[in-house]
């Protein structure tokens, strides 16, 4: 490749790059000046704190807030382990036809529209849940966790698997040669050397978690209230857009789901830096 | 006086993928001497290593036939056999790559990392088994002020001492070593044929070499493979 080629593409990828970076920041731009009317009448800080009540002129969005952060970080406490255990069965334990059955019935679950999700969230855990516990509808933060749950893990499995085998086959042969077990090899070397794609995989997962917006809204019952517990129910900022925006158009509390929106946007953000800061932090532990 | 043998293979034919890499190899390995392994590229010097500390086991679509004996506390054992674990052989046979491959830790735990694996030897003792192989293998005086380190920062002729050591700390009764100077200058090839001159007294050395002044100088006897077959074998005075 010659100099002015060389030259050419670096410039098409700064461009390519430069534009993402635009876009994202024109979206938060957008979502700000759709905000504005808050902003402006001082109502911005308030909406965090105060309920959701219309008729009373109150349109804060803390039950949503609640419930988006309880329904996505629960998903994640069981996807989590779930994922890294289903990651270490398929690139670890198993070997051959077995390891790539598992793989590619993962690959196809990413496939899977949402909306099926959400189906067999409705005709399938809602009752189950409905009948074990027997208390409410079913309609609950753990149904639509548990369902989040199924939605993440594939993506983060591959993630995890991606990651397990980018480690050097010369360190995993090291620890082998020296009389290591092949679950010693993944736990001294493979694992402590896959943490930043271990916690690129979960932030992303996460970052879908909370974005995600047909599960809570087909199985999490959309009452708004900040949920005391597992078995009740709970509306997402995304699934409150939805409700709002189908709803509604032009008024203050229309305006205010655009507040969800920033305060999304910011939620995802804060993650992804404290993701970057602690990855690059290990990345300075393991040199 | 006859030599005991220490490792002894019998009809050892190894194939990946199908395509045979030895075939019907059949030697005998004097205890205590250093056995140069030469032959071109390709004729199954590498893999014939593999063969003795069962390593290839990792690598897909391999089989193996034949039998491979080596003699630990006085009886010869099949390694290959159900009752001889897989980790101990190769706590026994430590073996050395052509490329250096110290793991991304400090230096002290990349050499204790064995002992770590093994377990049950107390912090104290560890402590003085890692400056003991790292002296031996005479890195000691470079790192002695740096041990928790990155092993990743060291120079090449550092990386392959250290991987000596790491190899060396479980005192192992057989080593392979796979072209461990091909990636070296001079003056560390040289530290290292000194090295395994004086490790041949507690241990039975097989060496791949290409370089035949190199097996001239310190090799006892010499087998030559060709098409995964051997060939010749010969003694030195």
């Amino acid at each position: 490749m010659n100099r002015t080629t060389e030259k050419g593409v670096e410039i098409l990828f700064f461009c390519s790059a430069f534009i993402s970076a635009l876009l994202t920041l024109a979206l938060f731009g957008f979502m700000l000046m759709l905000g504005l009317p808050l902003f402006a009448e001082g109502r911005f800080f308030s909406i965090l704190t105060q309920p959701w009540a219309p008729h009373l002129g109150q349109f804060g969005i803390h039950p949503m807030i609640a419930g988006t952060l309880a329904i996505s970080l629960l998903s994640m406490v069981f996807a989590f382990p779930l994922s890294l255990g289903c990651a270490i069965l398929i690139t670890v334990t198993s070997k051959g036809w077995v390891s790539r059955l598992l793989r590619k019935a993962v690959e196809m679950m990413t496939g899977i529209p949402t909306v099926i999700y959400g189906f067999v969230g409705i005709f399938l855990l809602v009752p189950l849940v409905r009948e074990f516990f027997d208390a409410g509808s079913g309609m609950c933060v753990l149904t639509a966790s548990l369902m989040l749950t199924l939605l993440v893990s594939p993506t983060m499995i591959l993630f995890f698997c991606d990651s397990f085998e980018r480690v050097p086959v010369a360190y995993g042969t090291a620890v082998l040669a020296v009389g290591g077990s092949e679950m010693q090899r993944f736990l001294h070397v493979t694992l402590p050397h896959s943490w930043p794609g271990i916690l690129i995989g979960f932030t992303l997962s996460l970052g879908r978690a909370l974005g995600d917006t047909l599960i809570a809204l087909m199985i999490a019952g959309n009452a708004v209230q900040a949920p005391g517990s597992l078995l009740d129910s709970a509306r997402t900022l995304t699934a409150h857009i939805a409700l709002v925006f189908a709803a509604d158009f032009e008024s203050l509390e229309f305006k205010a789901i655009f507040a969800c929106g920033i305060v999304l946007y910011l939620l995802t953000t804060l993650l992804v830096m404290a993701v970057r800061l602690l990855s690059g932090r290990k990345e300075r532990w393991t040199r | 006086m006859d030599k005991t043998v220490k490792i002894r293979t019998e009809n050892l034919c190894f194939s990946y993928n199908g395509r045979a890499i030895l075939c019907n190899s059949s030697m005998d390995f004097a205890d205590g001497e250093i056995t140069a392994i030469v032959g071109p590229s390709g004729s199954g010097k590498s893999t014939f290593l593999l063969t003795l500390n069962r390593l290839w086991e990792a690598i897909p679509r391999c089989t193996l036939q034949g039998a491979v004996e080596m003699r630990f506390n006085g009886r010869y054992h099949d390694i290959y056999g159900r009752d001889y674990p897989v980790t101990r052989l190769r706590r026994q046979v430590g073996m050395v790559f052509q490329v250096p491959n110290p793991l991304p830790m400090s230096i002290y735990k990349n050499v204790a990392f064995p002992l770590q694996l093994k377990g049950g030897v107390p912090k104290e003792n560890m402590r003085s088994r890692v400056e003991e192989c790292l002296r031996q293998v005479r890195l000691w005086d470079e790192v002695q002020d740096r041990l928790h380190a990155s092993a990743l920062d060291l120079s090449g002729g550092q990386q392959q001492r250290l991987c000596i050591a790491r190899a060396l700390i479980l005192r192992p009764e057989v080593l392979l070593l796979d072209e461990p100077t091909s990636a070296l200058d001079h003056a560390a090839a040289k530290a290292i044929e000194r090295l395994l001159l004086e490790l041949k007294r507690s241990c039975t050395i097989l060496l791949v070499s290409h370089y035949l002044d190199q097996v001239s100088r310190i090799a006892d006897s010499v087998v030559e493979l060709h098409n995964g077959r051997l060939v010749s074998k010969a003694e030195y005075d």
